[in-house]
């Protein structure tokens, strides 16, 4: 059942990024022969943010002590709900009006409801029967997808009860809850 | 030990996310402190570098040798306007009467130290203390801002929707909203605002089109976050910014959505028959902080106007800006005077945030007229304050000190604003050096 509900979504994903990930295995390639050290955790940096692969990058959320910037938490939402990377106008555009606000949270959550608006990004959500039929296989790959890490057993079990326990718990409220979390916020 | 003061601040921040403000009978959010002047205070700083020259001396064009002296601030001070040769087209004055009429002209007070740059000034301005802080850092200052006095020492504590700053540019302003200080900090900042991008082009094409979520699919989201954030380790992080209350994040975003999809509009400072295009981002600016006062009747707010600055290198532009810069001032205070619950209740504090070099810098505009920088000459030093409000609490048409007797410091605003509002006594010791400016009270 976990297959058939998000193997489109994985394959997606790793295709939308391939052009990026042959990219940035050269920018590293570059930083390994000529950069210091703290450049090359840059480049892993922005490989995490861009999401080009769909294995679990941490093994908890204890790894995450670092904020991510204004650019870092916007191009990271947009990418892994387009599934590709921002265009640097829109990321620059966007990350001018997030700076015009003072309260972070507040403008992050419209602009995230503006990506959330968009068609394109809800035509690559699973379905809502599938989520609620098989919600533990949802919580693991919205884990994935958004906090590129596997949920521990207890976060598995306390947010599948919860989808189970309301069926008028939409994908969109899930996916909305993950990007508006503190962890989100860090990596 | 600096982990665990976060984790602690962080908890107080989520703590006070459930504080729900007590709503009086009158429609205010807080009672009255009874050692309070007023239960509103609107500071302008009326930036972007004005020579006492152009401002209190009138000088107009008579200090370059090419004209006519006069008044170009008709709303805020007193004096007939330039007779002849302008370079500027007057605008028909917002108030009857200007506004140093209703209030308290301190006609020279000094910036005392610390380079005279934009960015100090405005630190020095919203902190009370000065700083050596040569370059506009994009960092939030050392000491804390006016707005984190007032959270941290009124009582009952006043949430953040009750105090903002708006900006007419971005750069480093918008870390004006809290500081760095270890005992203060974004737990007890103020909502921040630049009108240009928060509400300009790119906010009507990204969030135009947005409506606020059903409550019931909030309560939903809501559940789920708190869920997630239960198992994270980190609290709501400070990099992220000042933190409103669900209730007031709620009632802010319906402001912009109104504000951007129309349903809601700006009112402009503009007199009858000037086209819009004629507005300036001073006018914007101060336009959007009326809205707020409008919507939600902060208790501190405060508004920069940096058009002025123009004057680098082009004078006649700077006489401009100034004229348009006063036209805004003027048109909020009789907009805040017409409001039934700001008028008579809201002090205006308006003072530029350092002056302009007495000597040009070489460059010549296209009327032949002299710019000046602001290089921390003597005469960059000498600014004016005017302080306005209801006849019971503040002297009208007092005006105090001289070029060779100055009365005040830039330092003092802070603490004026401290004392109007009524938690002044509540600061540590050692923490403002400045004083109240008594000579404005009635």
């Amino acid at each position: 059942m976990r297959s058939n509900i998000f193997n489109g979504m994985e394959k997606g994903w790793v295709v939308a990024v391939r052009g990026a990930a042959l990219s940035l295995i050269w920018i590293v390639a570059l930083l390994f022969s000529a950069c210091e050290r703290t450049l090359e955790k840059d480049v892993i940096v922005d490989n995490l943010i861009y999401g080009i692969d769909t294995i679990p990058v941490y093994s908890s959320s204890a790894e995450k002590d670092k904020l991510k910037t204004t650019t870092q938490f916007i191009s990271t939402a947009y990418s892994q709900l387009y599934l590709r990377p921002i265009p640097s106008g829109t990321l620059n555009e966007l990350s001018l009006l997030r700076s015009a606000h003072g309260d972070k949270n507040m403008i992050g959550e419209l602009v995230i409801s503006h990506f959330l608006a968009d068609e394109v990004v809800l035509a690559s959500f699973p379905d809502e029967e599938d989520m609620q039929a098989d919600p533990e296989a949802f919580v693991e790959q919205t884990y994935l997808r958004f906090f590129l890490r596997l949920p521990t057993a207890y976060e598995r079990y306390a947010l599948s009860r919860q989808i189970a326990g309301d069926s008028e718990t939409s994908v969109l409220e899930v996916y909305r809850a993950f990007l508006l979390s503190n962890e989100y916020l860090y990596y | 030990m600096k982990r665990r003061d976060f984790l602690r601040n962080s908890s107080l921040a989520s703590a006070s996310l459930f504080t729900a403000p007590f709503i009086l009978p009158s429609g205010r959010v807080f009672a009255r402190s009874g050692s309070r002047l007023v239960n509103h205070v609107v500071f302008v700083l009326f930036a972007g570098g004005i020579r006492n020259q152009e401002s209190v001396d009138q000088g107009y064009l008579s200090t370059q040798g090419a004209g006519s002296s006069g008044n170009i601030l008709p709303n805020m001070l007193s004096g007939a306007g330039p007779g002849g040769a302008l370079v500027h087209d007057p605008w028909v004055p917002a108030l009857g009467s200007p506004i140093s009429q209703q209030g308290t002209l301190f006609r020279n007070l000094r910036y005392a130290f610390g380079p005279t740059g934009h960015y100090n000034g405005h630190t020095v301005a919203m902190t009370g203390n000065y700083t050596d802080t040569g370059l506009n850092l994009n960092l939030n200052p050392d000491f804390p801002t006016v707005f984190e006095y007032y959270r941290k020492h009124s009582e009952p504590a006043p949430n953040a929707r009750s105090c903002w700053w708006l900006s007419t540019e971005l750069g480093p302003y918008p870390s004006l909203n809290f500081s760095r200080h270890p005992e203060y900090g974004p737990l007890y900042g103020a909502n921040y605002l630049m009108p240009g991008y928060g509400l300009g082009e790119a906010a009507v094409q990204y969030l135009g089109g947005l409506q606020t979520l059903h409550p019931e699919e909030v309560s939903r989201v809501q559940g789920i976050k708190a869920q997630l954030d239960g198992f994270f380790n980190q609290g709501p992080a400070q990099a992220s910014g000042v933190r409103n209350t669900d209730e007031d994040t709620r009632s802010i975003q319906q402001l912009y959505l109104d504000l951007l999809s129309g349903n809601d509009a700006l009112e402009l400072p503009l007199p009858d028959g000037i086209p819009s295009y004629l507005l300036s981002g001073d006018g914007a600016n101060i336009a959007t902080g009326w809205k707020i006062l409008e919507r939600f009747q902060p208790e501190l707010v405060v508004i920069n106007t940096t058009n002025s600055d123009v004057c680098h290198d082009n004078f006649s532009e700077y006489l401009i800006a100034l004229h348009k810069a006063d036209y805004a001032v003027g048109w909020l205070w009789k907009k805040i005077q017409e409001h039934p619950v700001l008028a008579n209740d809201t002090l205006l504090i308006c003072m530029p945030e350092h002056g302009r070099n007495l000597e040009p810098n070489g460059l010549v505009d296209a009327n032949g007229l002299r710019a000046f920088d602001h290089t921390s000459d003597e005469n960059s030093r000498d600014v004016f304050a005017l302080i306005a409000g209801p006849p019971s609490v503040v002297a009208q048409g007092r005006v105090v000190g001289t070029p060779s007797s100055p009365v005040g410091e830039s330092i003092d605003i802070v603490p004026t604003i401290a004392h109007a509002l009524g938690f002044l006594e509540a600061i540590p010791p050692g923490m403002l050096p400045g004083r109240v400016l008594n000579e404005a009270w009635a």
